[in-house]
């Protein structure tokens, strides 16, 4: 309740100086655009859909916001998502074990592991982050399909924990014609990851380590936060995030193929950089974040009804990038500029 | 006896072949107000380092409060009082003002969490101990300088400190602030917390300081009482020199009447609004004004980095169009920046390289490639000319002190043969002795026949250094000075600080 208390303490000229403003208006424009043409689309149904097919991407989209938090940027989170995934998945197969609990303590495992790698090679070597992910995204991929395989489960070959767990629902609802959807336990799986984050950023001194570190990592390092530590934290708790999305991502599709996933990167760092992330640390809001998620997959889902092929979403998703990251640079600009605006028009 | 804070006794450090401490000795009483003055290159810094504990003397031993250690530790120094605030503030631009003043002492008590309820009265109570109000909740980046500093001031009280010591605080505020900043020091007084002062700026530090300490090339020329001293004998005290001061007198009949430099109704939006003004041959014109006040961004546009949105700029009579800076440098117009590290210099180059970027044209020979042989003559040139105090020009630039890395940005200009030059806070960051080599090159080139412009927010040296002064003030020229001896420097500064000027303006 006490983001809803934060939003109402907000006084009116402060909330227009926050991005997701904007960005909670925009969607809402959008959102009744697509309405007016598909009435379907606040439909019950197709918001259960949304969450449902969203929700591992919204996880991912966590992640990414707390290494961009910290001033990072981590783009092996897919390679860790899909190792997470087709591991569990040979594990689960071969020892013959039919448990979601254990798929999910292997799939996170790996994904804490790799975590780990990146962590080190970050905070003890101090390489920049965007070439040793770019790096270890491709070593975690090419070591997947090198020493576990490259075979593709089909539905038929996969453990029933999975497909039990991608049908699970909170609740459900009836169609008309006595079908019946629901929705999903993925809803819930993202809320509690979100609150968990939430608080672990607002009320922990580690999450205020990561903000501050992309604030300053200079000052932080006077101020006495064990920038190390923090680090290893980040990258850890991606690589867990990757592994609990590579489960959803498999239950869901009841197929495993290693090559999907990775390749999806742009999606998900587009959106937190939607969302208002700063590029540069320091800046941003899980609540705009969020908001980042669920216009990103409207975008894709509807692109086809407003008559665009989907080729336009991978342009389109270049584009938000590129003008995220414009915004920053000019805020920055105008900032150090700042100082010089003084004459009275 | 006053009760003393801090002793240092007989404090001697040594880096790799250089003396940077012999055998510095040092008080702070309690609730004192004290400065520590010295050159670039004295021993300031590490003096301040050490007694932070952050760096560990060779010799010698540091008393706080009584408690002496031959071994200081960063955390006792701390626990002692000591406080330092870095001329970079060490705050975080994306915390609010309460956050920032508060974290410190968070970290100190290790606690897990965060209680929101605590950040904020302990970010009050710091703040109204130096009375003080900010707006708690804004983040860091979006305040002024100035405010940036109290919340530094506040976070250090959180602290307990005893003594706070400030490394060149005023180098980026305004006079008024300064001012404040100075009320709030001395309300620190009042509470018995002492302030140690490490400043280059002389008017300042007769300003507030009651004792000042004099360190030179590592050694501790003596601490006076403020009130002994005065600025002559200061300088004298921190260089070992005695620097005349002369006025620069330019006589106008000896050049064309013909101004050099012409600028028309030149206006930039939110920057600059109708300048106009003119400059011969020979002249050395002073631009002052407060920070903001439009000096720079004016000097900016005459260098083409960011053009004026309309007006005119005539150079020997012929209207030209800068609109970059090749266009400017082919009209002639060099410029010296304020901030010469990272504007001025390609820092990791070599000096000889430095020298000649801007004129590799000049350079090729016919197979269209830099001639050797030329760059060699035209950089020696320019190191012997402007006296480069560097062992090698294949040196990096970063490799020379300020004073030589400023000569040698100046060298890459003058390597263009402008007709007018442009210095923009020349002397910034630059020691005393430095400072009089660099106001005699500027005195000579305008004597050689070029057009001068000194941008400086330093009053004394645009007097003392320029036959005429612009004064701006938001964005406009409000007076001009053609008789620099008829002025003084306090009646300068209130008509920069825009207290004579009419507001209806």
């Amino acid at each position: 309740m006490r983001l809803f208390e934060q939003i109402r303490q907000y006084n009116y000229k402060r909330a227009l100086k926050y991005n997701e403003t904007y960005l909670f208006f925009v969607l809402i424009v959008f959102g009744a655009g697509i309405t007016i043409i598909n009435p379907t689309f606040l439909s019950p149904e197709n918001t259960f859909d949304l969450i449902n097919s969203s929700a591992g991407t919204a996880i991912l989209a966590i992640g990414v916001f707390l290494v961009l938090m910290s001033g990072g940027i981590d783009v092996s989170f897919t390679a860790i998502a899909i190792s997470g995934q087709y591991i569990a998945v040979n594990v689960l197969t071969a020892a013959h074990v039919d448990n979601l609990a254990f798929a999910f303590l292997v799939s996170c495992s790996v994904g804490i592991a790799l975590g780990a790698v990146n962590a080190s090679l970050i905070s003890l070597f101090k390489l920049p982050t965007l070439i040793t992910t770019l790096g270890t995204l491709s070593m975690f991929h090419g070591g997947l399909l090198a020493f576990v395989g490259t075979k593709a489960f089909n539905t038929g070959d996969l453990p029933n924990c999975f497909k039990a767990f991608g049908q699970a629902s909170l609740f459900t609802l009836t169609r008309p014609d006595g079908s019946m959807y629901g929705l999903s336990v993925y809803a819930l799986i993202l809320l509690v990851i979100l609150i968990a984050s939430w608080l672990i950023l607002r009320y922990t001194m580690l999450g205020r380590g990561i903000v501050a570190i992309g604030g300053n990592r200079e000052a932080a390092e006077r101020a006495g936060f064990d920038i190390v530590r923090i680090q290893y934290f980040i990258y850890c708790f991606v690589g867990f995030l990757a592994g609990i999305m590579g489960i959803m991502h498999v239950s869901l599709l009841r197929y495993s193929n290693p090559n999907y996933i990775v390749g999806d990167e742009l999606n998900v760092i587009a959106a937190v950089v939607l969302g208002g992330a700063r590029i540069t640390g320091g800046s941003g809001s899980l609540l705009g974040t969020m908001l980042g998620v669920a216009m990103i997959v409207i975008l894709e889902k509807n692109l086809v009804l407003i008559g665009l092929s989907s080729y336009w979403h991978q342009f389109f998703i270049g584009l938000i990038i590129i003008v995220g990251v414009s915004i920053t640079y000019y805020q920055n600009l105008r900032r150090t500029n700042q100082r010089v605006v003084f004459v009275k028009e | 006896m006053t009760e003393k804070i801090l002793e240092a006794k007989n404090i001697s450090k040594a880096y790799v072949g250089v003396q940077a401490l012999d055998s510095v000795n040092m008080d702070i009483r309690k609730g004192e107000i004290h400065c520590l003055v010295g050159e670039n290159g004295s021993g300031k810094s590490t003096l301040i380092k050490i007694v932070a504990g952050v760096v560990k003397q060779d010799t010698g031993e540091i008393i706080l409060n009584g408690h002496p250690y031959t071994y200081l530790h960063a955390i006792d120094s701390i626990r002692q009082g000591v406080q330092i605030i870095y001329q970079d503030l060490s705050l975080f631009p994306n915390l609010t003002v309460a956050e920032n003043i508060s974290l410190n002492q968070e970290i100190e008590r290790s606690s897990k969490t965060i209680n929101w309820n605590d950040i904020r009265s302990i970010a009050e109570k710091a703040l109204s101990e130096i009375g003080e109000q900010l707006d708690l909740d804004e983040k860091v980046e979006n305040i002024s300088v100035a405010s940036k500093q109290l919340v530094a001031i506040s976070r250090a009280l959180t602290q307990n400190a005893r003594l706070i010591i400030m490394d060149e605080p005023t180098s980026s505020l305004t006079r008024d602030e300064i001012t404040h900043l100075f009320s709030v020091i001395t309300g620190l007084k009042t509470r018995d917390i002492s302030t140690l002062f490490v400043s280059h700026k002389l008017s300042e530090v007769f300003e507030i300081s009651e004792r000042v300490s004099i360190l030179r090339d590592g050694k501790m020329v003596g601490t006076y009482k403020t009130e002994e001293l005065d600025n002559d004998r200061l300088i004298f005290l921190m260089t070992g020199k005695k620097i005349e001061a002369t006025l620069y007198t330019f006589d106008e009949k000896s050049t064309k009447k013909t101004p050099l430099l012409e600028v028309l109704h030149l206006s930039k939006s939110r920057n600059f609004k109708d300048i106009s003004f003119s400059l011969r041959k020979g002249e050395i014109l002073g631009i002052t004004g407060l920070l903001g006040s439009g000096r720079t961004e004016l000097a900016l546009a005459l260098f083409g980095m960011y053009p004026a949105d309309s007006g005119e700029i005539r150079i020997e009579g012929t209207p030209i169009s800068i609109k970059s800076i090749p266009d400017a440098i082919k009209a002639g117009i060099g410029y010296l920046p304020e901030d010469r590290l990272n504007q001025g210099l390609f820092i990791e180059q070599t000096i000889s390289t430095n020298i000649i970027v801007t004129i590799l044209k000049k350079l090729l020979n016919r197979f269209r490639m830099v001639s050797k042989v030329k760059r060699k003559e035209l950089v020696n040139k320019w190191v012997d000319e402007l006296a480069i105090k560097t062992p090698s020009v294949e040196a990096t630039a970063q490799s020379l002190s300020g004073g030589n890395q400023q000569r040698l940005v100046l060298a890459k200009w003058l390597a263009t043969d402008p007709k007018v030059f442009i210095f923009d806070g020349p002397t910034i960051g630059v020691d005393i002795a430095s400072k009089s080599t660099i106001h005699k090159i500027i005195r000579d080139l305008a004597e050689s026949g070029m057009g001068i412009i000194i941008i400086s927010d330093e009053i004394p040296e645009v007097l003392q250094n320029s036959n005429r002064v612009l004064i701006m003030y938001r964005g406009k020229i409000i007076e001009e000075i053609t008789d620099v001896t008829s002025v003084t420097e306090d009646k300068l500064f209130s008509i920069m600080s825009g207290k004579d000027v009419n507001e209806a303006v």
